[in-house]
């Protein structure tokens, strides 16, 4: 469904997409992480032929968007964050009036749309009057409108209160489930792209600097937590014996290579260190993202 | 679907508020002036000047006397005011608020876009001038009877028409006028598509105005008159001169035109190149 090859992006000197190139297969969900200013908006608006790419290829649904826009995006939504609309106007005006820019919308549609994301009885109100949550629910309708099999969205949780991020967050899995849509989304939420990605990216001031299954992100071997009576001398233990590389805050344990969290409960056991509790500490995308970004220490001074 | 797209274009235009400061500009100003032209010499000073060329000044200060003599200020001053404050908007005003993004996520040319916005920003620009010539005769038709029309501006006309033919001068006026307002409204726009606030957009395009206004004005550049456009917008009251210069008329309608359509494209070939981002 989204294609980019190589694309570069530069404003003036300064590089904001650098040889970025990924796939997304229909039916997906995939994430797109970054800090702010990572590139992450510039690539959504080169997707959605907003923003001009400096080199590269960019192509969605088979079409590529700088020849063919006008195909590329016939079956696109997107959401912005912070979504803006006319305030002064209804929220079914604000619809008609975006319908008009894709293709003919029947009002039956218009009122379909309307009832599928729960704005029903509002629609005739002036868009002032909304909370937070309508205007994204709003945001959301629009997007809905020309039958989209592609939804991108940039940051859709922003602004949202607790319960708002998880209705969104409900939402997006019901778009997947029950329309069965290719989503593409960029958040800072990382805990949001976890419960709802099954691929993410990561940029880094503008480079992909990884790309991979946020299963195999998950499973990826981290930590081990250990509790004991003595974690000084267990740990100072299984260094001696090589069955760990490090240790962290009292608590946990990383494993040397080809070993097991059953040696190391048998090592302790065997020296008389009682273990109270022993498990594989899950890695969180968190994490591994927050690893991923670390900047590199810094050498010390002689 | 281009009717569609400016049908919803007018919504958008016609709900905001703003749109309709000139109106009310408009309306304030016509009474005011009404007012000042009864009550004050500025119709007795009429009247001297109309008895001093040989003419009964009872049989022609009229409706449509009083219209043009209330026109000729607005036009000059409010008018290019009000059509660059909207034409300013039309790209600029949705850029900075947001809107502008989403219509770039569907499928439609930003050609199209933009004469789609293009067209609304005419269509008020006719609209605007069409209410002001309405309530112009509506609000002198108060207090002035039906009859002869006396045109004097210094330097453009100095006319006495009958009734029948006044009024058929005065609808080509305001067809003239319109083509003005929309010229004023294309070059806000053209500047409202590049990079920049709405409100730089409307004080580039009134600069853009005043500057040609001012250099026409200057005796050195009378010769070069016809690179004005501040010149041409003067066919509102040329018509108004017995006979009419049709000629002349022509001409500058048609270079009109050719601004309009140039500011237009000008525009457009600055927003074909502009990253849109939020």
């Amino acid at each position: 469904m989204i294609e980019l090859r190589n694309v570069i992006k530069k404003f003036g000197g300064r590089v904001a997409v650098d040889d970025l190139s990924f796939t997304v297969p229909r039916g997906e969900i995939y994430g797109l992480l970054g800090h702010n200013g990572a590139g992450k908006s510039t690539a959504i608006g080169m997707m959605l032929g907003q923003v001009w790419p400096t080199g590269g290829e960019v192509k969605i649904c088979g079409h590529d968007v700088q020849s063919n826009r006008r195909a590329a995006l016939m079956q696109v939504g997107a959401i912005f964050e912070s979504p803006v609309f006319y305030d002064y106007l209804s929220g079914a005006r604000n619809l008609e009036i975006l319908s008009t820019y894709t293709a003919p919308t029947s009002k039956a549609r218009i009122q379909e749309v309307v009832e599928w994301v729960g704005l029903t009885g509002r629609e005739q109100s002036k868009v002032r009057t909304y909370s937070h949550g309508m205007r994204a629910r709003l945001a959301l309708a629009q997007a809905l409108l020309p039958k989209p099999e592609l939804l991108i969205l940039d940051e859709p949780s922003d602004g949202l209160d607790p319960e708002g991020i998880h209705e969104m967050r409900q939402t997006i899995l019901r778009l997947q489930r029950e329309l069965g849509l290719t989503i593409f989304l960029s958040s800072h939420l990382l805990n949001e792209v976890e419960q709802l990605c099954t691929r993410i990216a990561v940029l880094q001031q503008g480079k992909k600097v990884f790309e991979g299954n946020v299963a195999d992100v998950k499973a990826a071997r981290g930590k081990v937590a250990l509790k004991t009576s003595d974690f000084g001398n267990a740990a100072k233990l299984l260094r001696e014996r090589g069955l760990i590389t490090a240790t962290e805050q009292d608590k946990f344990i990383t494993l040397a290579g080809g070993h097991s969290t059953a040696e190391i409960t048998q090592a302790l056991v065997s020296a008389g260190i009682a273990v109270e509790g022993i498990w594989q500490n899950e890695q969180t995308v968190e994490d591994f993202y927050l690893n991923l970004v670390k900047p590199p220490p810094v050498p010390a001074k002689n | 679907m281009f009717l569609a797209q400016l049908k919803n274009e007018l919504w958008k235009l016609f709900g905001k508020k703003r749109t309709y400061i000139g109106f009310g500009a408009f309306l304030l100003a016509q009474t005011a002036m009404l007012l000042a032209f009864k009550f004050t010499r500025w119709q007795s000073d009429f009247e001297r000047l109309l008895n001093g060329n040989g003419y009964l000044a009872s049989q022609f200060i009229s409706v449509l006397t009083v219209s043009v003599v209330m026109l000729i200020p607005q036009i000059m001053l409010l008018m290019p005011l009000y059509a660059t404050l909207v034409g300013g908007d039309l790209v600029a005003k949705e850029a900075e608020d947001g809107t502008l993004r989403m219509f770039l996520s569907r499928p439609i040319s930003r050609a199209r876009l933009l004469f789609v916005k293009w067209s609304a920003g005419i269509f008020f620009a006719v609209v605007l001038v069409l209410a002001l010539g309405l309530t112009a005769v509506g609000f002198a038709s108060l207090m002035f009877p039906w009859g002869g029309m006396f045109v004097f501006s210094p330097g453009q006309a100095f006319s006495i028409l009958p009734a029948h033919e006044g009024l058929e001068r005065f609808v080509f006026s305001i067809l003239f006028m319109a083509v003005n307002a929309g010229v004023m409204v294309s070059v806000a726009f053209m500047f409202s598509c590049f990079n920049m606030k709405p409100a730089a957009a409307t004080i580039l395009a009134l600069s853009f105005l005043f500057v040609s206004m001012v250099m026409e004005n200057i005796p050195f550049f009378d010769r070069y008159e016809d690179f004005f456009i501040t010149h041409h917008f003067k066919c509102w009251l040329l018509i108004f001169r017995d006979p009419a210069p049709w000629s002349q008329i022509c001409q500058s309608e048609i270079i009109l035109f050719a601004v309009s359509a140039t500011a237009f494209i000008i525009g457009a070939m600055a927003f074909q190149v502009r990253d849109i981002k939020s």
